[in-house]
């Protein structure tokens, strides 16, 4: 009945670690994928935008340097470029008149390691270079050519990567918070039928019922398990009433219903030595049935059934509460006298015997007998220190009182010499 | 066609010998100044077309008349086609200062140098009129030419004179007048 230890090495994980693993990875999922489409729709669209812009700064432009290079004015050219692009998110543009030689260059200058992101983002995510006629009077007169900077869109990809970190972040604290809670929702009950289980295994408190949970299956469980207890209940106090029997049946005569020799050798060896450390006198008296054989060959068994149960009904009746009688076998029986004064209290006693056996025993077919009783008394410590020797002076003395035609006799002290 | 063969090969050698040998005489110099001249002359002829691009007459002509008046140093490419005026050819012819034509066959002026009583005469003419004046040197865009140029070694720059240009009751891009500004600030 020992609670089971876990066989495998490595540990369990526990129902906490469990929930909050599932949890954790659903939470994360959810989020990490929301967002990480979100962020890239809003990319998309903000790149988008952005080109958008481009060309409409390009187109803008292209109008404003019309006649600064219809005018081949370098110096208005470069004005504009700067200008127009320090304003606007432009990494760098480039003016080229009808020949294709360069008039004028605008680089926007790169700052550190953001400004390097925002290249490398505007590489990935906007168009090279957009390319824009410089037109008049509907003839191309140069080009414009600009290529953009990320910055808008390098502040929006790391604003999204933080707001997913972040909101990764809430949702893993989230998760935990669920999952604990959940937990101890789902512990709780758990425990309790664990507390019971184990209260039960190691002390046996079949009496002990595991409490109601709000959770249905829990609940259940629980239910089942009460259940279970009280059968358990109802086994264990059968096979208490079962083994108490059993234990009375092998210590007394089923018959009679007195102890049997055993017990009552076992008593006598208690009491004995009780009687030593209180320095006190005891008697054993040895009785046997006169005539019994006879009673049993002539009416039958049943007959001689009947007058074993009265003579042991009247034994008893007589005795005191420290007293024992017992059935020794067939017709012999034996009284345990505890504590007695004198030898003259055990001749009371037998005599109160002998005289109780006078009354008529009414047989089961029909009929009365009469039967006597031969009585030998030992006592203790006059006539043996042990309790085989005490019950065998008895049984002497006994067997003098059926020579002598039954009475009682008391065991004498030369004899107790000769075993 | 065998026979004619070397004859053609040979007019083909002549042409091609004139054109390989016809810069090579000539002091570098001289071809130096000339080009630089030349240079000059090409990005005044710019700036001129440019500005007759930019301008709306009141009554927006066909054809813009051109006159070149008085000597001039940069004019002589006024008179090549321009590449860029397509849509508004110019016509240009030189008149006398003093020629009556001025004001009813001219929408532009080109002035060069010119006395200062003539000159002042001129303006006066001029005044209030839709014609378009340009003149070749800087100081007069206070005494009345709408345009001036301002001709420095490589780089030809303009002023405006608003006042004037308000006057005459031409539309004048602002592109230009902005650029204008800007060139008239460096002189």
């Amino acid at each position: 009945m020992n609670r089971r230890k876990p066989l495998s090495p490595r540990p369990r994980p526990t129902l906490r670690r469990l929930l909050h693993r599932a949890h954790l990875r659903v939470a994360l999922l959810a989020m990490g994928l929301s967002s990480l489409s979100l962020t890239l729709v809003s990319l998309l669209a903000l790149s988008s935008y952005a080109e958008h812009n481009l060309q409409l700064i390009a187109r803008s432009l292209a109008y404003t340097l019309e006649a600064a290079v219809v005018f081949d004015d370098r110096a208005a050219v470069a004005e504009t470029l700067a200008l127009i692009c320090t304003t606007e998110e432009i990494a760098s543009a480039t003016v080229l008149n009808q020949q294709g030689q360069p008039m004028a260059t605008f680089t926007a200058p790169v700052q550190g390691l953001l400004g390097r992101g925002e290249q490398l983002i505007a590489h990935l995510l906007l168009p090279q270079q957009i390319s824009q006629p410089i037109v008049y009077q509907g003839q191309s007169i140069g080009t414009l050519h600009l290529s953009g900077q990320g910055a808008t869109l390098a502040r929006f990809a790391l604003g999204g990567l933080f707001g997913l970190a972040a909101s990764l972040l809430f949702s893993a604290l989230g998760a935990a918070y669920g999952s604990r809670r959940m937990q101890r929702a789902i512990t709780q009950p758990l425990r309790d039928l664990s507390n019971v289980a184990h209260g039960i295994s190691i002390d046996r408190t079949f009496n002990r019922r595991v409490p109601a949970t709000h959770i249905a299956d829990l609940n259940e469980l629980a239910e089942d398990f009460n259940a279970l207890l009280d059968q358990l209940e109802i086994w264990q106090q059968q096979l208490q009433r079962e083994n108490a029997s059993l234990a009375h049946q092998a210590s007394h005569d089923a018959l009679t219903g007195l102890p049997n020799r055993a017990l009552f050798e076992s008593r006598l060896l208690g009491a004995m030595r009780e009687a030593r450390d209180s320095q006190s006198q005891m008697a054993v008296l040895f009785l046997d049935s006169n005539k019994f054989k006879d009673i049993n060959d002539q009416l039958g068994h049943a007959a001689g059934d009947a007058v074993l149960i009265a003579i042991a009904q009247r034994l008893r009746g007589l005795l005191r509460e420290g007293d024992l009688v017992s059935r020794l076998g067939g017709d012999e029986f034996a009284v345990l006298l505890k504590p007695i004064h004198d030898e003259e209290d055990a001749l009371l006693i037998a005599d109160k015997i002998i005289d109780s056996m006078n009354a008529p025993i009414l047989l089961p077919e029909g009929g009365q007998i009469t039967t006597s009783l031969s009585i030998g008394i030992a006592l203790y410590p006059e006539h043996a220190d042990n309790p085989e020797a005490l019950v065998h002076q008895a049984d002497v003395a006994m067997y003098h009182a059926k020579r002598n035609q039954g009475g009682r006799t008391l065991a004498s002290p030369q004899e107790s010499m000769t075993p | 066609m065998s026979r004619r063969s070397p004859r053609h090969a040979n007019l083909t050698a002549l042409l091609l010998g004139i054109l390989l040998l016809a810069p090579a005489p000539g002091p570098l110099a001289e071809s130096e100044a000339s080009n630089s001249a030349t240079l000059r002359a090409a990005k005044v002829a710019k700036v001129v077309h440019g500005i007759l691009g930019y301008t709306r007459w009141p009554q927006q002509p066909a054809t813009v008349r051109l006159c070149i008046i008085a000597p001039t140093e940069y004019a002589d490419l006024l008179w090549q086609e321009h590449a860029l005026e397509a849509p508004l050819p110019v016509e240009t012819t030189r008149l006398l200062v003093d020629s009556p034509r001025l004001e009813s066959d001219c929408e532009a002026v080109y002035l060069g140098v010119l006395p200062d009583e003539q000159r002042q005469a001129l303006y006066a003419r001029l005044l209030g009129r839709p014609i378009l004046s340009i003149s070749e040197t800087t100081s007069e865009c206070s005494e009345g030419s709408l345009f001036c140029l301002g001709i420095a070694d490589e780089h030809v720059a303009f002023r405006v004179n608003l006042d004037s240009v308000a006057r005459s009751g031409l539309r004048i891009h602002p592109n230009v007048l902005q650029l204008a500004r800007r060139s008239g600030a460096q002189p």
